[in-house]
């Protein structure tokens, strides 16, 4: 087994967890907080982590139909967001051999592009189908996803960093 | 350690599934097919219906925090605010019970009138009242969810307004809940009538999303003044005529361009409403409308619209 130097060994991850955390994400964007432009798609975040982590789990598919569910929420072009979040996955699943070498915060870096990639592709679609430029504060949207990736990095892989074997001085 | 607590298992030589290229390729051939159908074809409707109603109960979950946050307040409203509202309201009624009570004599009186004048009666639009969910978040048009939907027999197309004019239109009908394209929105159009001139003209919604509306293709010279209300004019049959769209705000007449630019800002409350009416749609009852085959001959080959 060939890991990065340092990093630690992992328990296996719950399948259960795994897609609670996407549902979790989904209720997340589905928040009616009204039309915020540079408002983060945490969805996007979940999905891009577990291709990464999980690629034999959670793939494409998974993503395609997450993206629908988010173009019938948002009443958004069918199709829109299940294209982004389609390219999302397999651009996440080519680097994941990759970025599973880097520390957390370099790994934000490589992000980055991802996401700037799957939010280009919506607005490119929606200008191509007649919508209305959201405004230049959508550019944050991005970059807020990349900032969030240490965060979710930790939150969700939290329940796989628990003692293989709990005691009274390891609880968890 | 115990075996099997480790999650770096070597990935599966045989049991791989089709390549991530491949799944990339079916999935985005998937999902261009799915916008063109919606753009092009207008068959996207039923997976639509499926996915909203399926998605449903995960969208009640998400607005209760949201709701609660936003609501919850009123819940800690002092008696005596709630009395000195009460006490505002019940002056205001009074103030206007003398006018209600007016008001029958004179729809009576304008009845008889209208009869004399032979002039058809003004149809009452029937209209449901429906209770404003969520804007919805895409960014690139301009809508609201309401609460009411196929079930409580929502139409397409029907016309909504709040207490103050038009706000909007629907556009989708789901089983639970309908999306209503508001007024300012690029795609929206509704024939207007300008009370002070009499002149007929459509407001469109602006494109640069400013959260106004223009008259376009109106001439330098045309007669619209800063503040001139406009209303549904009534010919598009769609629309109940009288009702308040918006007020003009500023009239640009350019020396270059043979039209004036007219923005005008809605009268509703596009981004505040939270009651709204939704009227019948088509209950204006016009004379149904010629077909395309009786303007004009299909030529040989020509495919017959709708």
């Amino acid at each position: 087994m060939i890991m990065r130097p340092g990093q630690q060994l992992l328990l296996p991850a719950n399948p259960f967890f795994i897609w609670g955390s996407l549902l979790l994400a989904l209720v997340v964007n589905l928040l009616p907080l009204g039309r915020v432009p540079w408002m983060p798609d945490v969805m996007a975040l979940v999905l891009v982590f577990w291709s990464v982590h999980q690629p034999l789990r959670v793939g494409i598919g998974a993503a395609f139909v997450f993206g629908l569910a988010m173009d019938v929420h948002q009443t958004a072009l069918l199709g829109q967001h299940a294209l982004a979040y389609t390219a999302l996955s397999f651009f996440a699943i080519t680097i994941h051999r990759r970025l599973l070498w880097f520390s957390v915060p370099s790994q934000a870096v490589q992000v980055l592009p991802l996401f700037v990639a799957a939010h280009a592709i919506e607005l490119a679609v929606r200008m191509l189908a007649g919508g209305i430029f959201p405004g230049f504060s959508a550019l944050l949207a991005p970059l807020i996803e990349a900032l969030l990736w240490p965060v979710v990095s930790v939150a969700l892989l939290a329940p796989q960093r628990r003692a293989p074997d709990p005691d009274a001085n390891r609880p968890l | 350690m115990p075996l099997g607590t480790l999650d770096r298992n070597p990935p599966p030589f045989f049991k791989q599934g089709p390549s991530s290229l491949s799944k990339l390729m079916v999935f985005s051939a998937l999902a261009v097919f799915l916008m063109v159908a919606d753009t092009r074809f207008r068959v996207g409707q039923p997976v639509r219906a499926v996915v909203a109603t399926v998605l449903y109960p995960v969208q009640w979950l998400a607005m209760r925090p949201v709701f609660l946050f936003r609501y919850g307040g009123q819940y800690f409203e002092s008696l005596a605010s709630a009395q000195s509202s009460e006490a505002a309201a019940r002056a205001k009624l009074a103030l206007q019970s003398q006018r209600a009570n007016q008001v029958e004599q004179l729809a009576l009186e304008n009845e008889r009138l209208r009869k004399l004048l032979a002039l058809r009666e003004r149809v009452t639009v029937p209209g449901d009242a429906a209770e404003v969910l969520y804007d919805a978040a895409d960014p690139y048009t301009r809508k609201v969810i309401i609460d009411k939907g196929l079930a409580q027999g929502i139409e397409p197309g029907s016309p909504v307004i709040d207490e103050s004019g038009v706000l909007g239109q629907v556009t989708r009908v789901h089983p639970l809940i309908s999306e209503v394209t508001l007024v300012t929105d690029r795609e929206h159009a509704i024939p207007v009538l300008n009370v002070r001139t009499g002149a007929r003209s459509v407001a469109y919604g602006d494109p640069a999303a400013t959260g106004f509306l223009e008259l376009r293709f109106m001439a330098a010279n045309a007669d619209v003044q800063p503040g001139d209300l406009l209303t549904t004019s009534g010919v598009d049959g769609v629309y109940p005529p009288g009702l308040p769209v918006a007020r003009v705000n500023k009239v640009e007449r350019r020396a270059d361009a043979g039209f004036a630019r007219i923005t005008c800002s809605p009268q509703a409350l596009v981004d505040g409403a939270r009651h709204v009416m939704v009227l019948k749609a088509g209950a204006a009852n016009l004379p149904p409308r010629a077909t395309a085959e009786d303007a004009a001959p299909l030529k040989k080959g020509a495919r017959p619209l709708r």
